[in-house]
């Protein structure tokens, strides 16, 4: 039924196989964590943002869904690349993997970087530094100007600690859907009460569906 | 999560196919109204008739009957097979070629119209072109090939082509977007500009390619690993994947599930959160398709039917499994299915008040909440769970059939006082919320009485709002109720409500006397005001006694705060309270001060009555030792203020008393009133030297007078001063000058000349004498004054009067009467300022022209 709404954004979140792109996005959307079974082809979220609707399209991981997630790309506004900080192979799939599937997505797609399992990261072993992050963060960006950008799109994060997460949607949401002051305020006291949305989401669609 | 959505029931059970070999095996088929086509493997088409009918039980059964049948010289199986009932026709594809038949007598045309090396076709359910009387149809060929005919009668009309990099295995059309399964992968192709938007790849060795169109411009696919994927013409997904089971081979739609086959099992999947609700054991099927919203599935040699269970009875499922979501949602999409918007808002509503129960007995209370007033629940049927809290006389039975399964309340909550509790807090919101609104409508005494109950046994703080706010509780129960919880005072209220004032007396007169601790009771002031404005004047005596007793000087605003509008009674006159309030000297004059002061009445009763208790009061602290000296100078000047302000009292009576107790100051105000001022001036000079009160008492009591009363008095005080019998005079002597000097002082000068001793210098006297001159010259001069203007006023009235009198009026025979037309028969006559000539006994008004109606004024023009 969440398709039946035409969303104003697309986001979509990539990546290898078990670096947590679900557990990113439950925590974002539920506020919690909890283990994750592996995703089936596809997942999708719905997210108020201020007056918007986001769809918030999960892909599987798993190399054999990789035509589908290419398909699931189609017109995404906004890319979360997701890899795992304690893993250099996840960092590396997405040099290689998940930069062409991205071809399919909106020519002026933002793409985020965003390192997952920050929790389990010992900062002084890591082998995959800040820096090499932002770097491809600057390469899969170089038709954005990214200026604009508060900084650089990457960031490292832990959906157990909850750190950083709603970061990540937000910086994507205020470049794509910009909510003025005003509207930030209005709605922000609303925000994380996923309960109250939820309600007016669902009596919108109540009343939607008795019109026709 | 399983829900039954349908139901297996047979429709062919044996297909009796012509050639009873036992090779012969369906291939295909397609349902057309009441015909029914089924392509074979042995190149038999089919004709069958079928109906479906409706046992009283509810049970849909099929009735069919073979029409005839046509055998295809190819010997092929008959690879697809579609009915075009608007045009008489079914299509065939069969040995890669498509062709057409007559749909009742299954001849080819005439015309042998065919198209060749055809992989397969598809009917395009949203044509471009309108004509009803042509299908058009989507056709993959053998050559790489994709394209779109328009298919009449007689003949199949070429549109146009798009060639695609591989063969495509399957068809999906709507509009002119094209949904293709090549071998590869799937792929939309835009028929108009030929452009190709690959999908997803897929490996059609393992996965059957099967595209199924949902909605406009959005298709089923089934994708990798099993997946449903949704994809519309635009290339893009709107909705996230389903998960079928392996070996997928046909899928089909009905609204809101999809139906999707493979060799073991028909599964049941929900568009509306792709999840899994049913799954239904079918072996072997080869054909699963949805016809105008009918299922028919074919195995290779019989035909079934899924028919789809009522909705409601699939909701009534899902509710008693307690899976409200899924309930609503579904019921919502019922709709969609063609019932009326009337007779689904009922349904729905009853749905939306089950399941409301349903969160209700699981204490998600907002949840609850919110479904009772989406479903406009009648209160009621809440109300009834809380044992006692209806109205005992309210005659209500739950609806039938029921709507839930729960007792009460005490059943759910396992009689555990907080889940008890829980359940009373939201029955108080809930109440709260729809009071006053249209769900409460006509329910206002069970929701008010369930209200004060509540309050009553919680939140006493609400019961007084709810009992004075325009209340629907009745006294019935609610008395009862209150008595049991001890909300006296809001019993009070509830009587008074009711009015019945007496009743509602007794109650706060039991929480006075009882210091029962009501915190919600203002004490004994609230009655007083209840019975200040209480019109019962019966009933208000019965309380008088009660309350003066309590407190007197509270008790008699009973009589002085009455409304000022109120009726005159003969209980309340001011006769029968003084005597009645004898007992009470407080009250008394209390009482007596507003009659006087407030009410004004001038009666000499009132007024002596109230002097000689401001006297007896003043005596008593006189009498009394160690009386602070404010609190008798307080009594005093009360006395004084009411004896100088009022004359109607008896003075000689009060007089007699206070010469009595020396009680100089209200002496003299008394002598003043007596009109005996020299003797109160005496007083006022000699006994009390009180001099500026002197010339005061000879201004106050010369107000209103004429100018020689107040000069007389003056004099007075003055010969007073000067008295020589005094014998301490000289101290006078001050006082007197300063009296002569006085601004306000008034004397006749002559007079007072006569009286100054000899002795004095004139230089003592010249501020006096300069002052009484220039008063004298003064008035000599305003005196002459007035006379010069007084004369020259004469003058001019004297010219008016001889311009009036100057013109001459000739009265003769002609000469009538302005106002009745009729000669003049006297000498006597009026003429108005104006010329006009009347009668006598015409002239009505001598101010006011009888014709004209001009108004002479009486002094000046």
């Amino acid at each position: 039924m969440s398709g039946k709404k035409k969303a104003d954004l697309k986001v979509i979140i990539l990546g290898d196989y078990d670096v947590g792109k679900t557990s990113l996005i439950c925590r974002y959307i539920d506020g919690k964590f909890q283990t994750q079974e592996p995703t089936v082809g596809a997942a999708f979220f719905l997210k108020q943002w201020g007056p918007y609707n986001v769809a918030v399209w999960d892909t599987a991981g798993d190399e054999r869904y990789s035509g589908l997630s290419h398909f699931y790309c189609r017109s995404a506004g906004a890319a979360i690349l997701a890899f795992d900080l304690n893993s250099p192979k996840t960092f590396e799939s997405l040099w290689a993997r998940f930069g062409s599937i991205l071809e399919a997505a909106n020519e002026d797609c933002l793409k985020v970087v965003v390192g997952t399992k920050l929790d389990l990261l010992n900062q002084s072993e890591r082998d995959i530094t800040a820096e090499e992050g932002k770097k491809l963060a600057r390469e899969l960006n170089e038709h954005l100007d990214l200026k604009k950008l508060p900084h650089e799109p990457y960031f490292e994060t832990s959906s157990l600690n909850n750190q950083n997460v709603k970061e990540v949607f937000e910086y994507i949401f205020q470049h794509c859907l910009p909510l003025s002051a005003d509207q930030q305020k209005r709605y922000n006291t609303t925000d994380r009460k996923s309960v109250i949305d939820l309600m007016e989401d669902s009596g919108e669609h109540s009343r939607k569906k008795k019109c026709c | 999560m399983s829900i039954k959505a349908f139901e297996l029931v047979s429709a062919i059970e044996r297909v009796k196919l012509m050639s009873d070999k036992a090779k012969t095996q369906i291939e295909c088929l397609d349902v057309c109204g009441k015909n029914m086509y089924i392509g074979t493997s042995d190149c038999f088409v089919v004709h069958y008739s079928i109906e479906e009918k409706v046992q009283p039980n509810g049970r849909v059964t099929f009735v069919t009957e073979k029409q005839g049948h046509k055998f295809l010289v190819v010997k092929k199986p008959i690879a697809q097979l579609r009915a075009a009932s608007a045009l008489n026709r079914i299509m065939v594809l069969c040995d890669n070629t498509l062709t057409l038949l007559n749909m009742f007598d299954l001849e080819p045309i005439v015309t042998g119209a065919k198209i060749k090396g055809v992989v397969c076709f598809c009917i395009n359910e949203n044509p471009i072109r309108t004509n009803p009387f042509s299908v058009e149809i989507c056709v993959a060929l053998k050559k790489k090939i994709i394209q779109l005919y328009t298919v009449t009668e007689d003949r199949l009309i070429h549109l146009r082509d798009v060639s695609v990099p591989e063969q495509a295995l399957t068809l999906g059309v709507d509009g002119v977007c094209v949904c293709a399964a090549l071998t590869s992968g799937y792929c939309m192709i835009d028929m108009d500009s030929g452009h190709i938007t690959d999908l997803f790849p897929i490996d059609s060795e393992q996965t059957h390619p099967v595209i199924k169109r949902i909605s406009k411009e959005e298709f089923l696919l089934s994708g990798p690993s099993a997946l449903g994927i949704f994809a519309t013409t635009a290339g893009v997904s709107q909705r996230p994947p389903m998960q079928w089971s392996d070996g997928l081979s046909a899928v089909c739609f009905v609204h809101p599930y999809i139906l999707a086959m493979n060799d073991e099992f028909i599964t049941v999947h929900s568009i509306l959160d792709q999840q899994q609700k049913q799954a239904i054991p079918f072996q072997g099927g080869v054909f699963l398709g949805d016809f105008d919203g009918r299922i028919f599935v074919a195995s290779s040699r019989e035909i079934y039917s899924l028919v789809p269970i009522p909705f409601e009875k699939q909701i009534q499922a899902l509710l008693a499994d307690k899976r409200v979501g899924e309930a609503l949602d579904l019921a919502r999409n019922a709709n969609k299915t063609g019932m009326t918007r009337d007779k689904f808002l009922k349904m729905f509503k009853r749905i939306q008040q089950q399941a409301g129960f349903i969160e209700f007995s699981r204490q998600q209370f907002e949840e609850a909440s919110q479904l009772f007033k989406e479903s406009a629940m009648d209160v009621r049927e809440v109300i009834c769970l809380y044992p006692h809290y209806l109205p005992t006389n309210v005659n209500f039975t739950r609806s039938v059939p029921p709507l839930h399964e729960i007792a009460d309340i005490n059943q759910l909550s396992k009689s555990d006082e907080s889940i008890k509790a829980a359940y009373k807090e939201f029955l108080r919101t809930f109440l709260e919320d729809i009071r006053g609104t249209n769900l409460a409508h006509g329910y206002k005494r069970e929701v008010d009485v369930a209200l004060l109950k509540l309050y009553a046994e919680s939140t006493p703080e609400k019961l007084t709002e709810l009992i004075s706010v325009d209340t629907g509780c009745d006294l019935e129960d609610c008395v009862e109720w209150l008595e049991k919880h001890q909300r006296l005072h809001a019993l009070g209220l509830l009587y008074q409500r009711h009015g019945e004032s007496d009743k509602a007396l007794g109650v706060w007169a039991r929480l006075v006397d009882s210091k029962t601790n009501d915190p919600s009771f203002p004490g004994l002031e609230f009655v007083v005001t209840f019975l200040s404005s209480l019109a019962d004047h019966e009933l208000l005596w019965k309380y008088v006694d009660w309350v003066l007793e309590k407190d007197e000087e509270l008790g008699v605003r009973v009589f002085t705060d009455r409304p000022a509008n109120e009726a005159q009674s003969e209980r309340l006159r001011p006769e029968t309270v003084v005597d009645y309030l004898h007992r009470f000297p407080r009250a008394v004059i209390t009482y007596l001060e507003y009659l006087i002061f407030q009410r004004k009445l001038e009666k000499e009763k009132y007024h002596t009555h109230l002097a000689v208790l401001y006297l007896e009061a003043v005596l008593k602290l006189m009498e009394t030792n160690n009386v602070k000296k404010e609190e008798l100078d307080i009594a005093r000047s009360k006395l004084r203020h009411m004896l100088q302000i009022s004359n109607l009292y008896r003075v000689q009576l009060i007089l007699g008393k206070a010469k009595e107790k020396d009680m100089h100051a209200e002496c003299a105000i008394l002598y003043g009133k007596l009109e005996e001022h020299e003797k109160a001036l005496r007083i006022l000079v000699h006994k009390l030297k009180d001099y500026g009160g002197a010339e005061n008492y000879c201004q106050v009591n010369s107000q209103g007078k004429e100018p020689g009363y107040r000069k007389r008095l003056f004099h007075i005080l003055l010969s007073v001063y000067l008295d020589s019998s005094y014998e301490r005079r000289d101290t006078l002597v001050a006082p007197a000058m300063a009296l002569l000097n006085s601004s306000v002082a008034d004397f006749d000068t002559i007079k007072v000349l006569q009286l100054l001793p000899e002795s004095w210098s004139v230089g003592l006297l010249s501020q006096f004498l300069t002052r009484a001159i220039r008063m004298s010259m003064h008035n000599c001069r305003m005196t002459r004054l007035q006379r010069m203007m007084a004369r020259g006023e004469n003058l001019l009235i004297k010219q008016t009067f001889i311009e009036m009198q100057r013109d001459a009026i000739i009265m003769n025979d002609e000469r009538v009467c302005a106002v009745c037309n009729r000669a003049f028969n006297d000498p006597s006559f009026v003429r108005y300022p104006n010329g006009i000539v009347t009668h006598v006994h015409c002239a009505k008004n001598k101010y006011i022209c009888p014709v004209s109606g001009k108004l002479f004024s009486a002094g000046r023009r």
